[in-house]
């Protein structure tokens, strides 16, 4: 700690080794890392990569063999692949604005929350939700949303009359509503552990910007525009991209909201992919592989653009 | 003067009161669902299967049958500790060697690691490498092991982690680093002494974002492990909601409030912990 | 929790592990040293195995007699079960206590089901003897495909095989071998809540179609509950039944559902016409399980929202377990068409045998303890505390046992089914028995949504689909 406020003296620099072994020992810093992700999924998704080059039926007990890319052109001519990749691109565009914008401004309004005490309340709140085991979390909704019995339904029908038993909405199960309800109670699930995050990166925000602006003249929605964002780049950065990813690869959920259901909004791509590799037949393991990478592949074209959008900016 | 001052006041005393109640429009979102399963777990069978919000009659047995009819629900409860403690412990050690290193070291294929992290981000790896990571775990003799789990866990969040640090140590100044160097500290000395009292709040959301993953896993426990004496609470719980038997809503609402319940004490009273180092952290920066 | 006590569950584990041969010696030290347990737990491990086990024996392929016991000293028997079944039949255990030496285990359940029997019969190994829980047209094909399991015919006794009802014989047999040892039959029925038909005044009992529909709409109309009658939107659940009942000649000679078949038609008009009388949910997908359970049937029955109810006839019973007064339920044979065939669907859920498993003989001594206890099926279908499963016995002897001589916990259900059973078919084996109806189904739900105005083109669309996803599997 001495280093951090004592100057830096001028002294004699101690022995150090050649640049390139000096660049090895820093590896070690990787090791356990790398050990992680080497194992467990740079081989995994190599290995699914040379199953989509093969005709693998996983209960078949023939060999596979070597189909080059025949189940790459089978699947770019396969349009439940291509409604599959539309449904999970709807599901984000419902999901993202929300998981971003309702966070950020809800970390900005409890940073800003003077009593220490209440702070601390607020915080531990808005955090429920992300100590809730996922399952748990679907489980909840399941009951919420049910359409007979569930609360939400009792509250629009009984208590406000806004509906009649028939006329009622049903969110989960297939319907048109089922996307936005998960997206709703995803929303829901990550607005504590996003916020967090947001407030993580505005306590790293020095406080003197903000009187500097303040004295500048500057308004609170400008300081948030001008000031918080900006700074919080990196955190909005990673969230981005990540919610990004997990929208268009969620998978759980949907089979839990929408089973197997080819119609049901959330056969996205990464159902139908199980449902091949699974269920049908004799599990086509070697064409899912397949509709996995190309969705991978689709996603990550979208996820260069968002890199470069929030590339750094100095 | 004096009125445009008192009129600015009186503005500042509107904006708190509107924070506020915003604030406390999101705490009643967050509290009523759960309030709802609460009295939900106290509600009597017949009128759990009513829809109306206020029980005509109440049951507190729920809890007691649960507590005895599931007999591995403690021993659940400690595999799912177990297993989330060891996956969050070695994710973020991963996450904080791993970020410092791509931030302040020189790393040849620094680039690669990095375009490797990201990529595998937004790979449904967790779908796609299932079969693949079972035959690692076979051949490892892992299978049907509550250990086993921690390893393809720690990879659940690992890039995520990583990148999380990295953008944390990227605030660091590297004037920072470079004097510590030209004080002769290693590498290792700068990560422990300069950096790391610098980087708790990114250190908390690591551990959250870890914790979070960890806890509610599901995929892999269902599909590595399978005597319930050995699988995680959510897995046993999941299961049990497929609504067979004596899995009545107002029974699967207790296991929920007891499932439940000691996250959220654990967390309320780590939370003031974590906060208190998140502030410290922010003065010194 | 200390450390201590986490060593010991490894080592636990780990010793279990070692005696039952899951890894050698070798194997077991060096896992110990890496758990950094250390000599601590090298010395449990010598005080722990001080019989040294024998070596493995390689497996005998062929069922000779005396050798069955002598290899079944390498490792315990090893059955697993479906967890439901576990669940719901709490006299499971009371079994296994006859059976020194078991090693009872719970399968893989979620989702997932069979893909781990698979990945341990290409690699020529089994860690089960026998798997509880098969459901012959959901996966028994797949698992023969997959070289998963062998037929019992070498285990199982004679008298056993013949005292199976004949038509449950033929669900359980792939080219003339027994596959399936069937366990619990479950069989589409209906159910309906008495205080409510009471309420509309309904005295009779609906044995047709029309007398269905008609006491439903004296349900709507007396306001006894807000819905008739309700049914499970899956097609094994209700388009098939539906068309059992009318007819069973509905299959192509490859084993697959006729959906454009006269009959099909028919129990898809049918079926419109109950939706009428139902709650608007019904075609949702279910709350868990991939959507197939949990679904808006439960629900409505659950809550005492409708009169009637076609399902297998555990989920009526399930349901009305959350009733004020369960004994409100009364259940009967499907109705049929006037004129039709009153057959309706059933399965069986049986006992597989791991083609690389061990103790197969022992497995069929097990498996006939089993299935023959009557304290199981007492509970099945008298139901016990915990559960009601509401799922009855395979074998001629068991009925004509209980003709003879009525227990007094006897309800009269069971005699209208026994009654069904010679005419009732099963969904034949094939590897789509399942999903042809998870993938036909949005096809043919245009019609009952009205989407789709023709039957006949709704019906059509969905044998093409599953047609076109055969020729998929295929290429």
């Amino acid at each position: 700690m001495a280093t951090l406020t004592s100057k830096p003296k001028l002294q004699a620099l101690p022995y150090r080794p050649p640049a390139v072994l000096r660049n090895l020992t820093n590896w070690v810093f990787m090791v356990p890392a790398l050990f992680f992700f080497l194992g467990y999924m740079v081989y995994p998704i190599l290995r699914v990569l040379f199953i989509s080059f093969t005709n693998y039926k996983y209960l078949s007990t023939e060999p596979a063999q070597w189909v080059g890319l025949q189940n790459y052109v089978d699947a770019l001519q396969d349009p439940v692949m291509y409604a599959g990749l539309w449904r999970a691109t709807q599901f984000t565009l419902m999901f993202l604005p929300g998981t971003i914008i309702i966070p950020l401004l809800l970390a900005v309004l409890v940073d800003r929350v003077q009593h220490r005490g209440l702070a601390t309340f607020y915080r531990i709140i808005i955090l429920i939700p992300a100590v809730i085991p996922g399952p748990m979390i679907f489980v909840l909704w399941k009951w919420l949303y049910n359409f007979q019995i569930g609360p939400i339904n009792y509250i629009l029908v009984e208590v406000l009359h806004l509906f009649t038993p028939q006329t009622a909405p049903q969110w989960l199960g297939g319907t048109p509503l089922t996307l936005p309800a998960v997206a709703i109670f995803e929303v829901w699930w990550g607005l504590g552990y996003h916020t967090m995050f947001f407030l993580a990166g505005l306590a790293a925000i020095p406080k003197e910007l903000y009187e500097a602006a303040r004295i500048d003249g500057a308004n609170e929605w400008k300081l948030l525009l001008h000031v918080t964002i900006p700074r919080l780049r990196p955190v909005l950065a990673v969230l981005v991209v990540l919610r990004f990813g997990s929208a268009m690869a969620v998978i759980d959920e949907f089979l839990i909201f929408g089973g197997f259901n080819r119609a049901s909004p959330t056969y996205t791509w990464t159902v139908y992919m199980y449902d091949l590799a699974f269920k049908i037949g004799e599990w086509l393991q070697g064409y899912a592989a397949a509709i996995g990478w190309i969705g991978a592949m689709a996603m990550m074209v979208v996820v260069a653009g968002l890199l470069y959008v929030f590339r750094p900016q100095d | 003067m004096t009125v445009s001052h008192a009129h600015l006041r009186r503005r500042r005393q509107i904006a708190t009161l509107a924070k506020h109640l915003v604030i406390n429009f999101f705490v009643l979102i967050i509290l009523l669902p759960l309030a709802w399963v609460f009295l939900l777990s106290i509600k009597s069978i017949p009128d759990a299967y009513t829809g109306a919000l206020w029980p005509e009659q109440f049951d507190f047995t729920h809890y007691a049958y649960v507590l005895e009819k599931i007999e591995t629900l403690p021993r659940n409860l400690w595999n799912s500790v177990y297993v989330t403690l060891a996956t969050v412990f070695i994710t973020s050690l991963c996450a904080v060697l791993g970020g410092y290193a791509l931030v302040h070291l020189e790393l040849p294929g620094r680039r690669l690691v990095l375009f490797g992290l990201i990529a595998s981000l937004y790979f449904p790896v967790r779908v796609v490498s299932l079969i693949s990571i079972f035959e690692i775990q076979r051949t490892l003799g892992l299978i049907n092991t509550t250990s086993g789990l921690i390893l393809p866990y720690v990879t659940l969040n690992l890039a995520i982690s990583i990148l999380i640090m990295r953008s944390i140590f990227e605030q660091i100044p590297r004037e920072l680093i470079d004097a510590a160097r030209i004080d002769g500290c290693g590498p290792w000395r700068t990560l422990v002494s300069v950096t790391l009292p610098l980087i708790t709040n990114g250190l908390v959301v690591v551990l959250i974002v870890n914790f979070v993953t960890a806890w509610g896993e599901y995929l892999l426990a269902a599909t590595l492990t399978n005597d319930q004496i050995v699988r995680t609470l959510p897995v046993v719980l999941a299961s049990a909601h497929g609504g067979m038997g004596q899995w009545a809503w107002p029974r699967i609402a207790a296991v929920y409030v007891i499932v439940i319940a000691p996250g959220i004490l654990v967390f309320a009273l780590a939370q003031k912990f974590f906060f208190q180092g998140l502030l410290e952290g922010a003065l010194k920066a | 929790m200390s450390r201590r006590e986490e060593e010991y569950l490894i080592q636990e584990a780990l010793l279990n592990r070692l005696r039952r041969g899951q890894m050698d010696r070798r194997q077991f030290m060096t896992r110990m040293l890496a758990a950094g347990l250390g000599l601590s737990g090298v010395s449990a491990a010598i005080a722990g195995c001080m019989p040294a086990p024998a070596p493995a024996a390689p497996q005998a392929g062929s069922a000779a007699s005396s050798q069955g016991a002598a290899s079944s000293g390498e490792r315990p028997l090893t059955p697993t079960f479906y967890q439901w079944i576990v669940d719901l039949h709490p006299s499971i255990p009371e079994v296994n206590q006859r059976f020194e030496n078991l090693n009872f285990q719970i399968a893989p359940v979620e989702g997932f089901g069979i893909e781990r029997f698979v990945a341990e019969a290409k690699n020529q190994e089994s860690t089960w003897d026998v798997y509880v829980g098969m459901t012959p047209f959901v996966e028994m094909t797949a698992l023969i495909e997959a070289g998963v399991i062998e037929p019992w015919d070498e285990y199982i006794p004679k008298e056993v095989v013949d005292d199976l009802i004949p038509s449950i014989r033929e669900e359980c047999t792939v080219d003339g071998k027994l596959y399936s040892w069937p366990f619990l039959l479950d069989i589409i029925g209906m159910g309906w809540n008495s205080e409510l038909t009471d309420q509309a005044g309904i005295t009779s009992i609906p044995t047709t179609w029309d007398e269905y529909l008609a006491a439903s709409q004296q349900i709507v109309d007396s306001g006894a509950a807000l819905y008739g009658c309700t049914f499970d939107a899956h097609g094994w659940r209700s388009l098939a039944p539906f068309t059992h009942s009318l007819s069973t000649d509905v299959y192509t000679e490859e084993g697959l559902f006729d959906f454009t078949s006269e009959p099909a038609i028919e129990a898809l008009k049918l079926m419109k016409e109950m939706m009428a009388l139902s709650h608007p949910d019904i075609l949702l997908e279910g709350a868990t399980d991939g959507g197939v359970n949990g679904t808006p049937d439960e629900v409505a029955f659950a809550a005492r929202k409708v009169a009637y109810y076609t399902k297998y006839f555990n989920a009526p019973l399930r349901m009305a377990a959350n009733w004020p007064d369960p004994s409100k339920l009364k259940m009967a044979g499907l109705p049929k068409f006037a004129g039709g065939e009153g057959a309706t669907v059933f399965w069986t859920t049986g006992a597989c045998l791991f083609k690389y498993g061990k103790n197969k003989e022992k497995a069929a001594e097990y498996v006939r303890a089993l299935t023959y206890d009557e304290q199981i099926w007492r509970d099945s279908i008298a139901g016990s505390a915990t559960a009601h499963p509401g799922q009855l016995p395979p074998y001629a002897s068991l009925y004509a046992k209980w003709d003879a001589n009525p227990p007094d916990w006897m309800p009269p259900f069971v005699g209208l089914i026994r009654d069904q059973l010679p005419i009732a078919r099963a969904i034949p084996n094939h590897l789509f028995g399942l999903t042809q109806f998870q993938i036909g189904k949005p096809h043919w739900e245009t019609y009952l949504t009205g989407e789709e105005p023709d039957p006949m083109v709704a019906m059509q669309a969905a044998k093409d689909a599953v047609l076109a996803e055969l020729e998929k599997a295929r290429s």
